[in-house]
């Protein structure tokens, strides 16, 4: 009966982190707090550290762990179905929860293994035991099937041999339209589903069969031995889970005595007294369900009816054995609309072959129409193999189909070494088919996948992951200094690793791993980076992939674990230099570790051999590694308030909204200098309220004001000062230093509203003479924050959208979710979807400009490819459009509806860096994108 | 073949659809014509990889590779043709545009009627030999624009308004209503009727005028692609000055030896003038002495709703880069903001029509700046859509922020002449 204070324990409510009511309190986020936690951390807490953690059951054999689990609140909301179906009690001993058969039958084994934890966190075992243990690969002995091998301790009365007569003659329906059909008709056993896809369980080997129920009259219950709750391990001695329990059981040919083999009811029930555990959401399908939503049948179908498909064929054919599709050696997926494209895979590898031959250059795509829709193919050659990937050019557009292509390349690389490991093994099938699944939801669907969020931020998402999700970078938010440190400081010491238990001289061996680096996510953006581009780059694809960012976006972890071995290319790939005094990278593996904790995502890149001991077969996660992971996250806690104030008033260069600019000629100028001010007031006042803003400005005396309308209307004479803080600064200023500098303008601060009237001439010409006195005012970093604040010229702003992309660093800057949010509006959200299409298409320009580059690079030793580039535009470095826009619905029949104009506008830099920029602004001022760039990029470093 | 480098070659193929036959194959490489040829088993693929997607009921429409397109298209399903280019910015539009362009000017030449009915291809190949030398125009350098603009190349006569008259009187009494006035494949003015001929033939027969060896006079069949693909009209030319030659549209009668020579001397006597002025028109488009501002080095003026268009890159012609250079930079920017941004031109079903939620956020100019990083170097490209005109400017030294001021004055000032 230990398990019951184990699965109890284990958890800790979201609202027991640290950090929460407490640490927010002290507002720098002292060491001391850390300090003290850890301690108490590692040595006494009984009650946390003995115990196995709850996600050792899901580590696969390989090693592999993909744990998810939902905090206490969105569980409930998310999965309300789930549960209720098996909440059905039997007896006070025997109650029968699905998720729970499912857990407790696999606890069973690892016993001893526990034990011995226990022991040793209780010092009573040398911990090195458990040590060797692990290093001996025991730690494969708690995978998730063992209970089905009939090796451990309490086996005999576990298991129960059943022999029942079926006949499948007797069958009238033709073919089993729904899952499990054959199981309940032939054998009269019920078996509900754990979730209604019907893929479900596809990842590792399936869902075991537990006995819901008998069929009235059927053999099994007949037989009378057979009962509720047991679970059916064996037909004929053949191991079946509900994955291929159809197409064991239709392999009967007719009438016969068939052996049934169970495991006990009686003995899977015995410790499933305790309350009901959070499910941990370790099956990958529950995934996409969770990222997507509820109605992710509905999607299903949806995208199934869409001609989609990747495919992996070899170009070797070997002549001899002429099997069919014998040159296939994935694909994905298996509809009728993906049917066609597959049929058609003759095309593909023969423009693959010719036109490489004719050429001399590699196939990248080819556009084919099929039932009248276009379809792209993008092209992926390695070797002699060739990746496919065929979307309708209406969801995915060229340039973009080409990003991904190459997006998933990199990633099944980084996830597997090369495409062909990826590929070639049979273990992996069912995963591919997960990580394609993913693929074709988030690029199908990409409103879907946000869809609990504000339906702004949804809109924003998916308009905006055309482009972001191509680009060679990672979404970064600026911190201020102060809270960057800390950041950074928490990081190193744990890149350090000279904690206890790490340490080499701890158990007098050769620690397990060096960490090479680590990043720190918070909601999705990067905060935090130690790691090398590439390597930063590698794992934000595989995070994006697997939608884990915006999954930390929204407070829904209760708790992730990932741990894989991964292959980064930086690290990977051999070094040029044979020059033995150059550093050589370690022949190492590579493992990752992401741990993610309510909106906090911390991956860590692992490094095994080198200076660490090597790995040996598959091992999993380390207890150890994943405890220290987590403690760094429990100790950031206390600053979240202060990343999640920053994400919201962030002193980037402030942006306007479309609708302000498009209302009536006359009113235009009075909206334009007053409205921006109404929508940030809001934030204003809370930014007021909040800790932060003591922290970053000192303690001057901030009052909240209430958001007052009555600010924007009337004009009046004494309201000089007001007016100066309302001509330039409401777009220029991050709000704080606004207001700081307008409570000291206006020393009657209650009067405000009042004094903030102005005429409009007041509002669009700045007073240089105030201007000066305010300088005077402004502290040297505020300065330095009214300088980088403002990104367009002349007295408005009149910026809309941009994006920011640091191709070194591999980061870019955009406005943040909560930014957007404020700028609500009709026309908006269509701008800034226009906005990052048009975006993808002179990215598209750029990139041949960057290939072209590359040639002439190449090419420069010969001289000779310099001269016939007449015919082209590249190097293009600046690229404009101009757009047009109205109100959709315009009832005025009288008047013609407002237009507003606005530019969409893209810029290279190759030099000194590489740095592409992409801004959006209104049309009244012509603006140099130079300029603007390097407002932006001013400081962006990571 | 890939090893001696395919850089800057064109091939266009010709097949039979539903035997495979290749009717004819034309290479250009550089912008010249080009004797090098695929080989046969290469274009066998070719064709291969698209008929085995029609059985299957899946079109294949383009394939890329790093530096070459491939178009498929295949007509009336009687001909395929196909074209792989490894031009330099080459572009899907540019190819999809020049396939309809050479079958246009094949039915132009031998009519519709044996295209889709082949039951000699022997025969049909000879008679295809007539098209040869109009199809390698499109493939070569040009100095127009109206294959890939599918708008007739035009230039403006200083006394546009006397030349009209003239015209008008003349098809009048020479007993037709199609005649126009060509200076070297553009139309320097043209009748009522003439204007409204359909989109390939329109551009294709001052297309043809242009690229024929000059003669006094010409009486030649033509098929109407648009207006009349199965019968045969007769195009007479007669060249009134050296490069300026009046086209007329007639049916089966009269002859031309039947056209009375006093009727010419009547109506062309009196703008014998106004006709000599528009002579060195050609390669300029504006008349003498229109004001243009120093910085465009070259322009392109479209009017979509008349499929009218003026091209040139003549101005300040004393400076980089080369009229070639500035011809094909044009061509490029034109075929760039075409397929990513600006509404196709009306009337080109074959362009993929954006969706109709796009259509509230109108494109209305664009700009593109191209060359190394240094300040003051590389060229800069304007496009300005207003209303039915789209005009495209080319300039070395505007600043960027003038750019759309300098567009807008010159569309403004290009007005009353398009």
């Amino acid at each position: 009966m230990m398990a019951s204070p184990i699965s109890c324990s284990s958890r800790h409510s979201p609202d027991e982190l640290p950090g929460d009511p407490s640490s927010q309190e002290d507002e720098d986020c002292d060491y001391e707090d850390r300090v003290s936690y850890s301690g108490s951390y590692s040595s006494a807490s009984s009650d946390y550290d003995d115990v196995e953690p709850e996600w050792l059951d899901s580590v696969q054999k390989n090693g592999e762990l993909f744990y998810l689990e939902l905090s206490e609140d969105e569980e409930e909301s998310l999965l309300p179905e789930t549960p209720t179906v098996n909440h059905v009690r039997f007896s006070e001993n025997e109650i029968i929860i699905e998720e729970d058969d499912y857990k407790e039958g696999k606890k069973y084994e690892p016993k001893l293994k526990r034990f011995t934890k226990i022991l040793k966190t209780k010092s009573l075992l040398p911990k090195r035991y458990n040590k060797k243990n692990r290093n001996d690969n025991e730690l494969v002995s708690i995978l998730k099937h063992q209970s089905n091998q009939k090796t451990g301790v309490v086996v005999q009365q576990r298991y129960k041999d059943v022999n029942i007569y079926v006949n499948p003659k007797k069958l009238t329906v033709t073919k089993a339209k729904e899952q499990l059909k054959l199981l309940e008709v032939l054998v009269g056993i019920i078996h509900q589903s754990k979730w209604s896809w019907k893929k479900s369980g596809k990842q590792g080997s399936g869902e075991r069969l537990v006995v819901h129920g008998l069929l009235p009259g059927g053999s099994a219950m007949k037989s009378g031995q057979i009962l509720i709750g047991d679970v059916l391990l064996a037909v004929n001695d053949v191991d079946v889970t509900s994955e291929n329990i159809e197409r064991v059981l239709s392999c009967i040919p007719g009438p016969m005595q068939v052996k049934l083999t169970f495991e006990n009811a009686y003995a899977v029930k015995k410790e499933t007294t305790q309350p009901r555990q959070k499910k941990a959401q370790s099956n990958t399908n529950d995934l996409v369900k969770l990222l997507w939503g509820e109605e992710v049948e509905g999607i299903q179908q949806n995208i199934l009816n869409t001609p989609h498909i990747v495919m992996y064929l070899t170009l070797q054919l070997d002549s001899e054995t002429s099997k069919e599709e014998q040159e296939i050696l994935y694909h994905c997926p298996v509809s009728d609309a993906s049917q066609k494209l597959k049929s058609v895979r003759g095309i593909f590898l023969t423009l693959c072959d010719m036109l490489e031959n004719v050429t001399g250059t590699q196939v990248t795509s080819s556009s084919l129409l099929l039932n009248g829709k276009q379809i792209h193919v993008a092209y992926w050659k390695e070797s002699d193999k060739l990746l496919l990937i065929g979307l309708p050019a209406e969801e995915v557009p060229l340039p973009q189909l080409r990003n991904m292509i190459g997006d998933v390349a990199q990633t099944l690389k980084f996830m597997y070494g090369s495409l062909d490991s990826a590929f070639c093994q049979v273990e992996n099938v069912p995963r591919l088919d997960h990580f394609f699944n993913l693929f074709f939801q988030r690029a199908l669907q990409p409103a879907k996948l946000h869809s609990s969020a504000s339906p702004s931020a949804q809109q924003y998402d998916a308009s905006s992951a055309v482009l972001l999700d191509g680009l060679p970078g990672v979404r970064w938010l600026t911190l201020p200094q102060k809270i960057k440190m800390e950041l950074d400081t928490a990081l190193s010491d744990l890149e350090a690793a000279d904690f206890a238990e790490l340490s080499e001289d701890y158990y007098d061996m050769r620690r397990l791993y060096t960490i090479l680096g680590s990043s720190l996510f918070y909601k999705g953006y990067l905060i935090c980076s130690h790691l090398p581009k590439d390597d930063l780059i590698d794992i934000a694809v595989y995070c994006r992939h697997y939608g884990l960012l915006p999954l930390a976006a929204k407070q829904r972890i209760g708790q992730l674990v990932i741990w894989r071995e991964v292959f980064p290319r930086h690290h990977l790939q051999p070094s040029a230099d044979s020059n033995t005094e150059v550093f050589q990278e370690p022949e190492g593996r590579y493992f990752l570790l992401i741990v993610g904790l309510k909106h906090y995502m911390l991956c860590v890149l692992l490094e095994a051999g080198g200076c660490a001991s090597k790995a040996v077969g598959n091992p999993g996660p380390d207890c150890i590694y994943v405890d220290q992971v987590k403690t760094t996250l429990h100790q950031l806690g206390g600053i979240d308030c202060h990343i999640n104030e920053w994400l919201t008033s962030s002193p980037s260069p402030c942006l306007s909204c479309a609708d302000w600019f498009l209302t009536g000629s006359h009113e235009k100028l009075d909206n334009l200098t007053t409205s921006p001010i109404l929508s940030r007031l809001p934030v204003t006042s809370k930014v007021a309220t909040s800790p932060t803003c003591r922290i970053l400005f000192g303690d001057y005396s901030l009052k909240t004001r209430k958001p007052s309308p009555s600010r924007s209307s009337g004009g009046s004479d004494n309201g000089c000062e007001g007016g100066e803080g309302v001509g330039l600064s409401p777009h220029t200023i991050p709000n704080a230093v606004w207001k700081q500098r307008e409570s000291q303008g206006s020393d009657g601060s209650e009067e405000s509203g009042a004094l903030l009237k102005v005429t409009k001439k007041k509002a669009t010409l700045p007073n240089p003479f105030h201007l000066g006195n305010l300088k005077k005012d402004l502290s040297e970093k505020e300065l330095e924050i009214y300088n980088t604040m403002k990104l367009t010229s002349g007295p408005e702003n009149t910026l809309f959208h941009y994006v920011a992309l640091e191709a070194v660093q591999g980061i870019f800057i955009t406005p943040t979710h909560e930014e957007v949010a404020q700028l609500s509006g009709s026309i908006h959200p269509q701008l800034i979807k226009n906005f990052h299409q048009c975006c993808l298409s002179i990215r598209a320009v750029f990139q041949q400009t960057l290939v072209e580059e590359k040639k002439k690079a190449l090419n420069r030793g010969d001289h000779s490819g310099s001269t016939n580039s007449i015919s082209s535009l590249n190097p293009v470095k600046e690229y404009g459009v101009l757009f047009e826009c109205s109100p959709e619905k315009w009832t005025d029949q009288r008047k013609a509806p407002p237009v507003m104009a606005y530019w969409v506008v893209g810029r290279l830099f190759l030099h000194p860096k590489l740095q592409e920029l992409y801004v959006c602004f209104h049309d009244s001022v012509t603006e140099i994108a130079i300029e603007m760039a390097f407002k932006l990029f001013f400081g962006l470093t990571l | 073949m890939g090893e001696e480098g395919t850089k800057g070659t064109v091939h266009l193929l010709c097949l039979a659809a539903s035997s495979g036959v290749p009717l004819f194959c034309r290479s250009s490489r550089g912008g010249a014509p080009a004797r090098q040829q695929l080989p046969f088993s290469v274009i066998g693929s070719l064709n291969g990889v698209h008929m085995f997607g029609q059985n299957l009921e899946v079109q294949l429409s383009s394939a890329r590779t790093e530096d070459t397109t491939v178009v498929w298209k295949s007509f009336h399903d009687s001909i395929t043709l196909i074209v792989l280019s490894s031009e330099e910015g080459t572009s899907e539009l540019r190819l999809e545009r020049l396939l309809q362009m050479v079958f246009g000017a094949m039915v132009l030449l031998v009519g519709l009627e044996e295209l889709t009915n082949i039951r000699n291809v022997e025969r049909l190949k000879k008679e295809l030999r007539a098209s040869y030398h109009l199809i390698d125009s499109f493939l070569g350098d040009s100095e127009l624009i109206g294959d890939l603009t599918q708008c007739v190349d035009c230039v403006v006569p200083p006394e546009g308004s006397l030349l009209q008259e003239a015209l008008s009187g003349f098809a009048e009494a020479a007993g037709t209503a199609f005649g126009s006035l060509v200076v070297s494949g553009r139309v320097v003015a043209a009748t009522e009727s003439w204007w409204r001929l359909g989109t390939p033939e329109a551009v294709l027969l001052p297309w043809l005028v242009g690229s024929l060896p000059p003669q006094a006079a010409r009486d030649y069949p033509v098929y109407l692609p648009h207006g009349s693909p199965t019968v045969p009209h007769r195009l007479l030319t007669l060249t009134l000055l050296p490069g300026l030659e009046l086209c007329l549209l007639f049916g089966p009668r009269p002859p031309l030896s039947q056209l009375d020579p006093q009727l010419l001397d009547r109506w062309w006597q009196p703008v014998l003038d106004p006709l000599r002025a528009c002579v060195p028109l050609g390669p300029r488009a504006l008349p003498a002495g229109f004001p243009l501002h120093m910085d465009i080095l070259g322009l392109l003026l479209l009017h979509l709703e008349l499929k009218r268009c003026l091209f040139t890159v003549e101005p300040s012609a004393d400076q980089e880069p080369s009229p070639e250079h500035r011809r094909r930079l044009l061509r490029a920017f034109y075929t760039l903001v075409t397929a990513s941004h600006f509404p196709p031109e009306p009337g080109s079903p074959e362009e993929k029509v954006e969706d109709a939620a796009q259509r509230s956020q109108v494109p209305r100019a664009c700009y593109l700046v191209s060359g190394p990083e240094e300040p003051g170097t590389g060229w800069r490209l304007v496009a300005l859509q207003s209303g039915p005109r789209r005009l495209l400017l080319l300039s070395a030294q505007s600043p960027t922020h003038a750019l759309r001021g300098l567009a807008t004055h010159t569309l403004h000032a290009l007005t009353p002449l398009l």
